[in-house]
This record gives C-alpha cells, sequence and structure tokens, in this order.
C-alpha cells in the first residue's frame, strides 16, 4: 500500500503530496509550528533509557546503508561514567545514486537536529558532530543556520533543553568532510573527525565503547536520525503500521522493514528525484508511479538497487521489493541506502562495471591490500574488456578477485571491497552473455577460483 | 587517489616571509575552531579548510604553520591533508570544475559533457590553463544524482548540465 502521508518529507513538497518547485528551507519557527520538537518534548518528558527502549520497540533500521537496528545500537553504550560521550552523524552521503540526505539538510535540517537532540538525551551524549561531505558547500551553509537558530532557542548550548549531560551543555557542530568516501564508513569518519587519514579501524572495539577520541560515541545517518522524532511523537505502533513486516516464516529475531523511506531514484528515468514511500515498495512501482517511467519508453534493463556497491538487479527483477530483504531474494549485497539508479535496453553493461570498479579503485583508502590492488586489478582488467582487448580469462579473473577480497571473505578491514566486488560479481554473473560476447572466447588452461557466486 | 605515494622527501619548500595562517586567522580559530574539539589535532580538517579558503591552495609552508599551531609535526599534517582530494598541495586555477563522472551522470551524458568542456578550455582533465583560470577535474558522484549531469564550479553546484548553457556560465566567469 502506498504512504497515505508523508512523514520525512511532511515540510518538503514531493510527489504526489506537492510539487518539488514549492521546496523552501524551513526555518525553526515554521518546523514547530508544524509540529516540530514535539517528538524531542515528548523525549524529555521520558527516562533516557524509555527513549531507547521505544525506538528498539519501533524497530528502525539504520538508513545508511547496513540497516543495523537503531535501538540496539544506542543499547550498546556502556554506563555513564561522567566523562564525555559524543554523537556522530554521517552526513557524508557519497554512494553514487544516493542524494536523499542532502534533500533533508537542504529543506529541513530541524528535523535532523531533532533526532540529535532525542539521541544525545536518550544515549547521554553531550556532543554531536555533524560529519558533512566537504562538496556539500551549500548544505553546510544551511546546516550553521539551522544550529544557530536551534541554539537560540536552548535545543543546544547553555541554558538548553536536555539540561546538563555528562556535566556539559550539549553542544552540536558541523565538521566539514574533504573529499573522500571511505569517510563515510563509520570508523573511517571518526579518524577523520580526529584530524587523521580517513582508515577505517579495526573492530572490536566499536565505537560504542571506544568511539571519536576513544571515548563511547554512537554514529548514525541522517535519514535515521530525521525519523526519531516522529517515532517518539506518534510512537512505536505507528512506525510499525508502516512500511513492511517480517517475511512469512521467519523468527522476530531476524529484522523487519519497517517505516517509511527515502528512495533516490536516478538514470534513464523521466522524473528522476528523491521519493518517500513505504518500504517494500516494488522497483517497478518507484519507476512507473513516481519517476514517470523509463526515459524516451525504452525497456528497463537493469537497476542498482541502492547505491552502486549492492550490485545490480537484471531485467527479470523489475518488479523486486525493495526492503531489507531484497539481498536475499535477489542476490544482491542489501537495500544500501536506497538510492535507486535506472538503466535502459541501451545501456552497456560492460561500461556500468567498469564505472562502478574505477569508483572503488579511486576511492579505495589503500590500508588493505587486497582492496588497494584488487578493485586498481578489477577496473584495468574491465577497461581492457570495455575496449575490446578481453578474453574469457578476463571474466574468470573478474569473479576471482571479486571473489577474495573484502570484510566478508575476511581480507579487509571495512566493507569498501565487498561493495566492489558484489556490484562488479552480479553485474558479470547477471549479463554473462553480454560480457562474454565482448571478448575473445578462449580460456587458458589455467584453473579458475572462481567458485563463490559464479552462476554460469 | 588517496593511497598514492607522494614526493615528499625530496621537495623544496618556498617560504616567505609573511604567514600563510596570519594572526588574524589564528585568532579566530582559536576562538571558535579550537574549542568544538577535545584534541588540537581535531581541528586539523578545518584549520586546513579555512587555510585553503584564504589562499586557494596548501603551500608546504602554510603546513608547517598549521603544525605549529595545532602542536603537531609537520609530516602528521602533510599525511592528513595528502589524503583528502579536496586539499591542494599545489597551485591551482582561479575556477575549479569538477565534473562528476560516476553512475548516474555517466548514464546521462557525462563523457559527452566533458569533451566539449576539455575542447572549449584546451586543457584535458587534471590540468590548468596557462593562464591560471581554470582547472578541470573529474570528481566521483557529487551526490545530485537525480539532476545528473552535474558539475561544482568552486563552491557552486551546477545541475542538469546541457554542454552548450554550460559553456555559457564559463565564459560568464571573471
Amino acid at each position: 500500500m502506498p504512504l497515505a502521508q508523508p512523514v520525512l518529507c511532511k515540510r518538503i513538497p514531493t510527489y504526489p503530496w506537492g510539487d518539488p518547485k514549492d521546496r523552501h528551507y524551513v526555518g525553526y519557527d515554521q518546523f514547530t509550528a508544524t509540529g516540530g520538537y514535539v517528538g524531542l518534548t515528548k523525549a524529555l518528558g521520558m527516562a533516557p533509557k524509555a527513549v531507547i527502549d521505544l525506538v528498539k520497540e519501533a524497530e528502525l533500521r539504520g538508513r545508511g546503508g547496513a540497516g543495523f537496528p537503531a535501538g540496539l545500537k544506542w543499547s550498546f553504550l556502556p554506563p555513564e561514567d561522567g566523562q564525555r560521550r559524543y554523537l556522530a552523524v554521517n552526513a557524508d552521503e557519497s554512494e553514487p545514486g544516493t542524494f536523499k540526505d542532502r534533500l533533508l539538510i537542504d529543506f529541513d535540517p530541524h528535523l535532523l537536529l531533532e533526532g540529535i537532540a532525542i539521541c544525545m538525551h536518550a544515549c547521554r551524549l553531550d556532543t554531536a558532530y555533524i560529519y558533512i561531505r566537504g562538496e556539500y558547500h551549500a548544505q553546510a551553509k544551511t546546516l550553521n543556520r539551522a544550529i544557530d537558530e536551534a541554539y537560540t532557542h536552548k535545543v543546544f548550548g547553555e541554558g538548553s533543553r536536555l539540561g546538563q549531560i555528562n556535566g556539559l551543555w550539549p553542544t552540536c557542530y558541523v565538521h566539514r568532510g574533504a573529499g573522500a568516501y571511505i569517510c563515510g564508513e563509520e570508523t573511517g569518519l571518526l579518524e577523520s573527525l580526529e584530524g587523521k587519514r580517513g582508515w577505517p579501524r579495526i573492530k572490536p572495539p566499536f565505537p560504542a565503547v571506544a568511539g571519536a577520541f576513544a571515548r563511547p560515541t554512537i554514529i548514525n545517518n541522517v535519514e535515521t536520525l530525521a525519523m526519531v522524532g516522529p517515532i517518539l511523537d506518534q510512537g512505536a505502533a505507528w512506525f510499525k503500521s508502516l512500511g513492511k513486516g517480517r517475511p512469512d516464516g521467519v523468527p522476530p529475531t531476524v529484522p523487519a522493514s519497517f517505516g517509511p523511506k527515502l528512495y533516490g531514484i536516478s538514470g534513464h528515468v523521466n522524473r528522476p528525484g528523491v521519493y518517500e514511500e513505504n518500504l517494500g515498495i516494488k522497483l517497478s512501482t518507484l519507476i512507473e508511479d513516481h519517476a514517470a517511467g523509463m526515459l524516451n519508453g525504452k525497456k528497463f534493463k537493469a537497476a542498482i538497487p541502492g547505491g552502486i556497491s549492492m550490485g545490480v538487479l537484471g531485467p527479470d527483477e523489475y518488479h523486486a521489493e525493495l526492503d531489507f530483504d531484497i539481498g536475499r531474494k535477489h542476490n544482491c549485497l542489501g537495500l544500501g541506502t536506497a538510492g535507486v539508479i535506472v538503466m535502459d535496453q541501451d545501456t552497456d553493461m560492460v561500461a556500468v562495471a567498469r564505472n562502478i570498479a574505477r569508483f572503488f579503485a579511486h576511492e579505495s583508502c589503500g590500508q588493505c591490500t587486497p582492496c588497494r590492488e584488487g578493485t586498481g586489478w578489477m577496473y584495468k582488467v574491465l577497461t581492457r574488456v570495455e575496449a575490446g582487448g578481453g578474453t574469457l580469462d578476463d571474466l574468470d579473473l573478474l569473479l576471482e578477485v571479486s571473489a577474495s577480497m573484502g570484510a566478508m571473505p575476511g581480507t579487509t578491514i571495512c566493507g569498501l571491497a565487498d561493495g566492489a566486488n558484489w556490484a562488479v560479481r552480479t553485474i558479470v554473473n547477471k549479463f554473462w552473455p553480454e560480457f562474454e560476447a565482448r571478448v575473445a572466447p578462449t580460456r587458458s588452461n589455467r584453473v579458475s577460483l572462481a567458485v563463490v557466486g559464479a552462476t554460469h | 587517489m588517496a593511497w598514492i605515494a607522494k614526493n615528499s622527501a625530496g621537495a623544496t619548500i618556498v617560504r616567505r616571509s609573511e604567514p600563510y595562517l596570519t594572526p588574524a586567522l589564528k585568532a579566530k580559530l582559536e576562538a571558535d575552531v579550537l574549542p568544538r574539539y577535545p584534541t588540537k589535532r581535531a581541528a586539523l580538517l578545518p584549520v586546513l579548510h579555512a587555510v585553503q579558503h584564504e589562499h586557494h591552495w596548501l603551500p608546504a609552508q602554510a603546513l608547517e604553520e598549521i603544525a605549529a599551531f595545532l602542536d603537531l609535526a609537520p609530516a602528521q599534517v602533510l599525511d592528513t591533508a595528502s589524503f583528502y582530494e579536496e586539499f591542494w598541495l599545489n597551485p591551482k586555477g582561479k575556477y575549479l570544475i569538477m565534473v562528476c563522472q560516476s553512475l548516474s551522470c555517466e548514464l546521462m551524458g557525462q563523457k559527452g559533457l566533458l569533451g566539449k568542456i576539455s575542447r572549449k578550455l584546451g586543457i584535458a582533465p587534471g590540468q590548468t590553463t596557462p593562464d591560471g583560470k581554470y582547472t578541470l577535474m573529474t570528481a566521483e558522484c557529487l551526490g545530485s544524482c537525480g539532476s545528473a549531469p552535474c558539475a561544482l564550479v568552486n563552491e557552486v553546484l551546477h545541475e542538469n548540465i546541457r554542454a552548450d548553457n554550460f559553456e555559457r556560465v564559463l565564459d560568464t566567469l571573471e
């Protein structure tokens, strides 16, 4: 069932409720006049632990890519010891296909600030840093404007309505990144926040125990925190009435896909943009109803479900349901950021794979050898295949390299290489005939180790 | 690319008597930025941004001054500064044009656009025009996939770019 009323887009005109042309910055006054900061007021009337329990009960899953339950993450914090504890807000939105957090920051930043304040109250965090990617110049300015308003109205700062936390008045700052995709990885983000190169850390210790400045730290995506205010305001039962429950026959320990979600859609569609819908919306519905169909009436060929690191959906997966269970059902990495990229019948999938491999080769931080070398290797092989100089050996090699790098095979610290290998592997596997037709049909006698994920 | 080793060992530092990190800028950073963080090092990215904003790039002498300011070794500052693509350790043109080349932009015609800009300016991506006015770069995803193709010109994002319109935009830059 389509989402009846917008939640995150309540103040951001979005089809079908409004026209994007009418979008404008929503300041503190307009935000509060339209029900804003009510969730915060309710939260402040509750014990911190009760707020965490409510978010847990709502089963809010992280909206930044991994889909980890936010309430559970919050409950991992150790007991207070009177020393400082931090919130790092991940606004490093750099995953190709993803442009949803930007929408919230541009037009309704107080929704984020409300979630930040609630999280700081619930988790007893005294300082929040919004880590925003360096390229978001305008968005950093908008955030600072909204934060200034929030200080004026005692959300943060001296005399804050949150009261003192860990002996300090709660503060919130914008921290600008400087052009590195890896800083969206939560521990890479923390390293960068500390003024170092954004090299992901080996876990454990997890950030909840030893994060920023070796102190307990919560890291949440912008959209996740923006969802917290409405949940506090309207309750867990309301939130769970939206979206999609657990698949049939799955035990309650498996997280479900409750709530609305921002879907970014781009590529070969008539009306690209960010849309808010219930989790579980079909890709075909998103393309036809929201994005007004395929560009130039062409046929659907493939789509990235949620940022390029999630892999690809093929022509027979046009009706795939975009929820947190998509990875299991459609052999991709997951829903990711729900930044959908649509490709039409004329799209060269070899070029797509090459583009994606280049991205990861470019953005690998260089810390782990399998990723540093592997991503570059895949890019070179795909460039060769695209130029017509490839053989079947090259395709075997692609599958072999992609199967052996990443946190899941256990050869890298973070998941960047997993994103790279899922993307390349699913494209090569799902479009094998297209790749096969592009290379010379010769294979050496070498035995390929491409066993993981190879379906040909 | 973040992990390419930079030739710093054999580099000669060009010095000038006037500091890049001026007393006025220092005072501003001490008042506004340093108190935000529990360590001085954490202020490194904001300080690098501030100095680059003033001077358009980060000369080696500026890195040394920043190191002294934040009680760091110059190597620590270089280590961080060289990791991030937005920090320029060499001069760049007055206008930095960054054309997004990630998937949505490539699907929507980024290659043709880049070619046209390149021909118009007479430089390849990665180069600066001889008059120092334009530097052309490719960028990975700028977070504007729904309005592809896109490009950043200094701090201004241009969306849904059509090559002819964009060429006119470049012409109007002083």
